[in-house]
């Protein structure tokens, strides 16, 4: 938690935006209290309702910036995940996942079994990254508590993209991971010995296994479907279709 | 800032002025606008969906924000972080949207944000019938969410009560930061009538509690001395910290039983202490009434026309109308139990508001239920023959008597049989 609260912290201060004009709010698992030396304003949401309360923020006031941070965001609040990055709500979802509730990304280590599911688990986890980008996320990226530095420019990055944005940070529980016998209590080192940066990767082939390394960098970086321009265009021709249909 | 200059007039671009022919649900789309609501999130529900329609239309003319959000749990959620941008919020939905909401209702009362919830009730349960009015949601408006906290509940009865109590409950939203509902009906929802819409420097505007002061000093639940904090936006360089925990003046959460005692003791009190000025009735010859009437909503109308046929019948009848149905009129009630014989309590379900009436009733006066199972209203002559049962009887009822309307004679005795 204080290496993301580190990175959100040179993230921001890298992409330049005033402190004060932003916003976070969060899910329930990350709430501690150093996120007030960030200067920023917290909100902690009802479960899952992060990134649907951010849509209202930016929508109430447009001027703000929005980073949404979700833990087990696909299950709560998985829809307004699809539905945020399907109409391009202007937020940084930042999704931190410690495989605790295996949801997101999953326990990829199916011998081991997790907290809640002592007997180890069938269920397949979520490509995160790939779900972002099909459902139309301008950028996504996945890094994990080791790499401060590339998740900082990936958030400073993101902050200035118009449109929905998304990192997926593999962060520790360290409390829980002691629980886990096949998965190195030095956390760091566990994640130092396997992840491999592949910056551009597709999407697709970017899950979470337990026979690959996983895969972190940055994998889309793209513009705003919706262009001033486009959503004119759309605009228009409604007008036109209306004009038409009620002339005849 | 004194409570005396936190009243506004409303701005004349947001009030359509004028005499209108239009439904309940226009009429509370029109009333939160002129109220200055600048943010509805919703997901479109029958019976509800006529509100949608004019906040959809008429709001961007006027700068208000609408968006369809995938559900009701974003819907609800999205007000609430745009209630902390700044702007007066509303939510509009119907039986199984309400009861998707709840939880973060409960979120609403606990950070003390303003906003306004429309519900046109349905028949129930579940799906129930969606096109047909009910008036069975009235207990979940007050117990839905889990813990503690107190809210306010209207119940309009015409298309103009829409629009006036839209109005009034964006006022109390904003005088008491606490969730407000609005507790209307399919019936009149899809009523139409006259509703005149008087001109903006008619109607006055509660304005925002803000906090002025230096960005050291605040303290985001801090109270004043009416027991109501002072809210702040996000982006002004308070650098808050807001959470859903019992948290203490600065927001930062706290496990202690004292904390929690002294924060959801405030979270109640702020309601219950003002009770006197939040509470609205409309009593008709009460003072010399042997049976009293209590109703709200849809069954306070077609309860005038039962109290009619009483009246013909040389029964003392008077009327109680709820018009905000919680804070409950525990005093008033208990006060009239004292000299009536009965209430007569008309609700379109099988008993949730009437209980309440029994609690403060303290048997001391018999009350009597005027069931109905939804889908429909009442029967005037039902309404009327439970008055004339509650007049004529002498002896002292144990709890809530349960009066046989036509409707359920001719279901379980009449050889009612269901369609082959």
């Amino acid at each position: 938690m204080n290496s993301i609260i580190k990175a959100l912290d040179k993230g921001i201060a890298q992409s330049g935006i005033d402190r004060k004009i932003i916003s976070i709010p969060s899910d329930i698992p990350f709430q501690p209290a150093a996120v007030k030396t960030l200067g920023i304003d917290y909100f902690q949401t009802p479960r899952g309702r992060a990134i649907a309360f951010g849509s209202g923020l930016k929508l109430g006031n447009p001027g703000l910036k929005i980073m949404a941070v979700v833990g087990d965001l696909m299950t709560l609040g998985g829809n307004h995940f699809v539905h945020g990055a399907r109409r391009n709500m202007e937020l940084l979802v930042l999704c931190i996942n410690n495989f605790a509730y295996k949801k997101i990304a999953g326990m990829p280590v199916r011998s081991a079994g997790t907290a809640f599911s002592a007997y180890s688990t069938f269920e397949e986890p979520f490509n995160f990254p790939h779900l972002g980008n099909s459902c139309g996320a301008v950028y996504t990226a996945r890094w994990t508590a080791l790499h401060i530095d590339e998740l900082a420019g990936s958030i400073a990055e993101a902050l200035n993209k118009r449109g929905l944005s998304m990192i997926e940070v593999l962060a520790p529980g360290p409390n829980y991971y002691k629980s886990i016998e096949s998965i190195d209590p030095d956390i760091l080192q566990f994640y130092f010995d396997n992840s491999i940066v592949k910056n551009n990767e597709d999407p697709r082939n970017v899950a979470i296994t337990s026979e690959e390394k996983i895969v972190v960098g940055k994998f889309t970086d793209k513009d705003s479907k919706n262009t001033r321009g486009q959503i004119h265009a759309a605009r228009s021709a409604t007008d036109a279709f209306r004009r038409e249909r009620w002339l005849r | 800032m004194s409570q005396r200059e936190r009243k506004v007039n409303a701005n004349p671009k947001d009030v359509l002025t004028g005499v209108y022919y239009i439904d309940g649900d226009v009429a509370a789309g029109y009333g939160a606008l002129a109220a200055g609501c600048k943010f509805v999130a919703g997901y479109p529900i029958t019976p509800s969906t006529e509100a949608f329609e004019a906040v959809c239309h008429r709001g961007p003319q006027v700068g208000a924000v609408f968006i369809q959000m995938e559900d009701e749990l974003g819907s609800i959620s999205a007000i609430m972080g745009a209630a902390w941008a700044g702007t007066k919020t509303m939510t509009i939905t119907s039986g199984p949207g309400y009861s998707l909401m709840q939880e973060t209702i409960g979120y609403g009362a606990m950070l003390e944000i303003p906003f306004v919830l429309l519900n046109i009730q349905r028949g129930g349960p579940s799906t129930g019938v969606p096109t047909k009015t009910g008036q069975a949601d009235m207990m979940q408006s007050r117990w839905g969410a889990h813990g503690d906290y107190e809210l306010i509940a209207i119940a309009p009865d015409s298309p103009q009560e829409m629009f006036d109590y839209t109005l009034k409950a964006f006022n109390l939203a904003e005088k008491y930061r606490c969730p407000v509902m609005i507790m209307s009906d399919e019936c009149v929802g899809h009523m139409t009538e006259k509703v005149v819409i008087p001109e903006a420097d008619k109607i006055e505007i509660e304005a925002r509690r803000m906090y002025t002061g230096p960005a050291s000093d605040y303290l985001p639940f801090k109270p004043d001395p009416d027991l109501v904090p002072k809210m702040a936006k996000a982006g002004q360089g308070l650098n808050l910290y807001i959470t859903g925990l019992v948290h203490d003046e600065r927001g930062f959460p706290v496990k202690d039983a004292e904390y929690r005692s002294a924060y959801v003791r405030r979270l109640v009190d702020k309601i219950r202490l003002n009770k006197d000025k939040i509470i609205e009735l409309r009593e008709e010859g009460i003072e010399e009434a042997e049976v009293i009437v209590v109703s709200y909503g849809i069954s306070s109308r077609v309860a005038v026309k039962g109290v009619e046929i009483a009246r013909q019948k040389g029964i003392r009848v008077g009327t109680l109308r709820l018009v905000t149905v919680w804070p409950f009129p525990d005093e008033r009630i208990a006060e009239l139990a004292k000299r009536a014989k009965a209430f007569v309590v008309p609700e379109i379900n099988y008993g949730q508001v009437v209980f309440d009436v029994a609690r403060c009733a303290h048997g001391k006066a018999n009350v009597v239920l005027v069931p109905h199972g939804g889908a429909g209203v009442h029967n005037p002559a039902d309404v009327a023959d439970a008055i004339e049962f509650a007049a004529r009887q002498e002896t002292p009822i144990q709890g809530v008597y349960e009066f046989k309307t036509r409707l359920e004679k001719s279901v379980f005795e009449g050889g009612f049989k269901l369609k082959e």
